[in-house]
């Protein structure tokens, strides 16, 4: 795979953000695969943020470590990302008058033969009376003139735009002649050879793992957001409430996590389908919920969305630090599912599947995501409409059916699976309470000792179905591989990504990657690691969190283990000589 | 949305449970308990149309001891769980109860949006002026200097002005009720559970066990109908002083209630002209129309 590398850097506020859009926009149409990756500060206005495109007419689902072109808004981004340029690079700047006072940067940029261009933004602006943000698309034009790319493209993408402005849409387009005749004078016949187009990716989606989570949680029939804000989870919240004209949702910004969770459980049992979204923090503060729906049994889902902790640690940043905090969250025991989202297709079609299991066993349902999924770009195929179901489980809603119900049907203990009869307030029929107290068959509270372990019983096998129900971890690789690679969430795309390369290609390595993450499956674990030299565990944590739980669960320890946490996703390159020096090892 | 209920002719019988009552004896729970089952009869609501939410207390060992569909969550927390079940499915009236402790302390601020957003719900505070599920200890309503349990010396801070920091939220209903008031605490509730938003009933209740202050002899004497003295609960201003000064007397009855404002789901834009409840709308939905702006 040939892949080209752009990172665009600035204070955030400066349009970093909206020219990366725009680029990858343009080059998805023009037949390029892009994945998109940001990087920002806990603030609003300054700090240094960079928004990364790695580009390529193959599957592209990771960031590279060095780029080709380096574009800054201002003069920070001139020293502090110098370095991120690969041999050869493009450093585009439009800072006047320049110079490299640094001896070690002058001999870095002769040594690597980095080209260095002022764009001269101030004075184009000046000449066309246009706004600062018009420098915007200027800088995009020069971005779309150094990749060699046609003036016409960017035309059509800036009259999307803003065609419906008259005035404004004329000076976006002396913007773009300006940057196309401007880089004909500063780097002339400069430009990097982009491969050769394949016009399969032109028909696809670029969106956000946020907002194909979003789109799922839609898809799904969910009804009903209830959230807090908190990021990385924001932008789901953010989606779903500019949507809501459209899908008639009711959404509900929250006083706290604790309204937005038990907001969730009052609308899930009435009957609709409800959900709430947060991070670290705010799980935390719901988690007395997510126990209180242990033992009422109603369907419950919850988005975490992961970003480094303890405490508030690195808000803006990624990590896989809480899956035993969701594994584990809550006191007393109870039956819950854990599952986690890798990638935009997963984001949209776990959503459905963490809803109807949710109601199928009556348990809360966490759904892990993190910032890195959240807020990457990723170039995706339409999303199948036609593969989700909508499965209830034993809901109850037939009037004659209705009708023969008694109040100790709701937690009839004697149900051999576990999940017994659910129906909805409203519903003609004999009423029952959800209860948080220890409780009967029709939830009247009891604190006899046989009872108690009885309906503990009976919510605990809900566990054994529910192992059942759920598929393996997804394989990819040889029947007998020689070394097995274990891993789970985002890090999917950079670990295919690396897998796929023809080097690696040769030396028999599998990968199983795990959706469903509690009640953990072990079979395929178990049959592949038996024989596989080396098993790898690949992780967003310090401590090794899946592979903690798989050794707990098959009492296999595992040889190998690369961790990554200091906030940012692996790139492609780094975990490309991580395996290697771990096999070599 | 509210759709009539038939006149389905619940009776009490309707609403009995075989589960004993737990509460002590001249306990102001038995009382409010009479009194819900009371005004849901007459307003010919039957038991599997309605949703009675239970905060955690005394008064929510109420949970197993009458008909309806019910919910038994967690301390604190009754508010947010009842609102979610009434933006759900605003057909299906919506009646929470809580106590002081949980109200004024653990979960505050979910009785200052809970008004602020005026959910169409009721909420019945059961108000001892005492933690009494968890052997009286004091709570922001105990009054000032009181011993309690835990509070040998009684509690150093003042005593919250429950009818004052409920009237600063600009609430739609407000009610007083006392729990050796039957007729009168049902009518209240009619009132509550008509009303098209957040129907706040404060019932002060006696606590035999743990409030040797507000006992039941003294809201014999100092409660009072203030409907009997010509108090017209559409003036704000009256019902908020008549309300928070209790000095002398206790003012019960509807002291405040407009139906001029419109209830949270009625000003959701989004909800605008959508004549089904979101109970009703669960499907798989078709997103394709929606991802064209992806391309």
């Amino acid at each position: 795979m040939t892949r080209l590398s752009l990172k665009i850097v600035g204070a955030q506020g400066q349009g970093v953000n909206s020219v990366g859009e725009m680029c990858a926009k343009g080059l998805k149409r023009s037949g390029y695969c892009v994945f998109g990756y940001r990087e920002y500060m806990s603030l609003i206005k300054g700090g240094h943020s960079s928004y990364q495109l790695d580009v390529s007419a193959d599957a592209v689902r990771s960031s590279a470590t060095l780029v080709d072109i380096v574009v800054t808004f201002n003069h920070h981004g001139l020293e502090q990302n110098l370095r991120d340029l690969k041999k050869g690079g493009i450093l585009l700047h439009q800072t006047p008058q320049w110079k490299f006072k640094n001896p070690a940067d002058q001999a870095f940029i002769a040594d690597q033969k980095i080209h260095v261009i002022e764009l001269p933004t101030e004075a184009i602006l000046k000449k066309l009376k246009a706004k600062p943000i018009l420098g915007n698309v200027l800088i995009a034009a020069a971005v779309w003139s150094l990749l060699g790319q046609k003036e016409e493209q960017l035309v059509e993408l800036v009259r999307e735009q803003f065609g419906h402005k008259k005035d404004l849409l004329e000076l976006n387009l002396q913007c773009i002649a300006e940057g196309f005749a401007a880089c004909r004078v500063i780097a002339p016949g400069m430009t990097l050879s982009l491969p050769r187009p394949d016009p399969r990716w032109q028909d696809h989606l670029l969106l956000t793992g946020s907002q194909a989570m979003g789109l799922g949680i839609i898809h799904a029939g969910c009804r009903f957001y209830a959230g807090y804000p908190m990021t990385p989870s924001s932008p789901i919240l953010t989606y779903i409430a500019d949507m809501q004209n459209e899908t008639q949702m009711v959404v509900k910004q929250a006083e706290d996590e604790i309204t937005a969770a038990q907001m969730m459980v009052g609308a899930m049992h009435m009957g609709t389908r409800a959900i709430t979204a947060t991070s670290g923090g705010g799980f935390d503060l719901m988690t007395e919920t997510l126990s209180l729906t242990g033992i009422t049994e109603t369907p419950a889902v919850f988005i975490l969305a992961q970003r480094p902790g303890p405490g508030t640690a690195l808000p803006t940043w990624t990590a896989q630090g809480d899956l035993t905090l969701a594994v584990g969250a809550g006191h007393g025991e109870f039956a819950r599912l854990v599952l986690a989202a890798s990638d935009t297709q997963d984001a949209f079609d776990l959503m459905p599947e963490a809803f109807n299991y949710a109601e199928e066993f009556q348990i809360p349902v966490i759904v892990l995501t993190d910032k890195h999924l959240g807020e990457a770009l990723f170039t995706q195929p339409s999303f199948d409409q036609g593969i989700a179901k909508l499965r209830r489980g034993k809901l109850i809603t037939g009037p004659q059916e209705l009708a023969s119900l008694k109040s100790t049907d709701r937690y009839d203990p004697a149900v051999v699976d576990g999940v017994s009869k659910r129906w909805l307030p409203g519903s003609e029929a004999a009423t029952y309470c959800a209860q948080g107290d220890e409780h009967g068959p029709d939830g009247s509270v009891t604190e006899d000792a046989q009872n108690a372990r009885q309906q503990m019983e009976k919510r605990l096998k809900k566990m054994e179905a529910l192992q059942q129900a759920i598929p393996e971890p997804i394989y990819v690789g040889p029947k007998n591989p020689e070394t097995l690679i274990v891993s789970w969430g985002s890090n999917r795309g950079v670990i295919l990504d690396v897998l796929e390369n023809a080097d690696m290609q040769q030396k028999n390595i599998g990968y199983l990657h795990y959706q469903y993450l509690w009640p953990l499956k072990t079979e395929s674990f178990a049959m592949l690691s038996r024989t596989a030299k080396c098993t790898i565990f690949i992780e967003c944590n310090h401590g090794g969190q899946l592979a903690s739980l798989l050794k707990l669960a098959c009492g296999r320890d595992v040889t190998q283990r690369i961790l990554k946490f200091d906030g940012r996703p692996f790139f492609f390159d780094e975990l490309r000589d991580g395996i290697l020096s771990a096999l070599q090892s | 949305m509210k759709k009539p209920a038939p006149a389905t002719g619940s009776t009490m019988h309707d609403y009995a449970s075989s589960n004993p009552c737990t509460w002590c004896d001249g306990c102001g729970d038995y009382g409010i308990w009479t009194a819900a089952k009371r005004a849901l009869v007459e307003l010919k609501i039957a038991p599997w149309q309605v949703l009675l939410c239970y905060d955690v207390g005394c008064h929510g060992n109420m949970s197993d001891k009458l008909g309806g569909y019910r919910m038994h969550g967690l301390h604190g927390r009754v508010i947010p769980l009842a609102a979610g079940a009434a933006l759900a499915n605003p057909t299906i009236p919506v009646i929470a109860f809580g106590g002081d402790g949980a109200s004024f302390s653990e979960g505050v601020g979910h009785l200052v949006h809970g008004i602020r957003s005026n959910y169409r719900m009721t909420f019945v505070m059961h108000n001892n002026a005492n933690y009494g599920l968890t052997t009286g200890q004091a709570s922001a309503l105990t009054w000032q200097n009181q011993p309690m349990n835990s509070s040998p010396n009684g509690i150093p801070e003042s005593t919250l002005n429950s009818m004052d920091f409920v009237f600063s939220l600009q609430p739609t209903f407000v009610a007083r009720g006392w729990s050796g008031d039957i007729p009168q605490m049902s009518k209240i509730l009619e009132a509550a559970i008509r009303h098209r938003g957040f129907a706040y009933v404060d019932m002060l209740q006696a606590c035999p066990t743990y409030n040797k202050f507000a006992t039941h002899e003294w809201l014999l004497a100092h409660c009072y109908d203030a409907a009997s003295e010509g108090h017209d609960p559409k003036d704000f201003a009256k019902a908020r002083a008549l309300a928070v000064d209790t000095q002398q007397r206790v003012a019960t009855g509807i002291l405040y209630q407009t139906e001029d404002v419109p209830a949270f789901h009625e000003h959701l834009k989004a909800r605008q002209g959508v004549s089904t409840t979101p109970v009703e709308e669960v499907k798989i939905v078709d997103t394709s129309r929606w991802l064209k702006r992806f391309a």
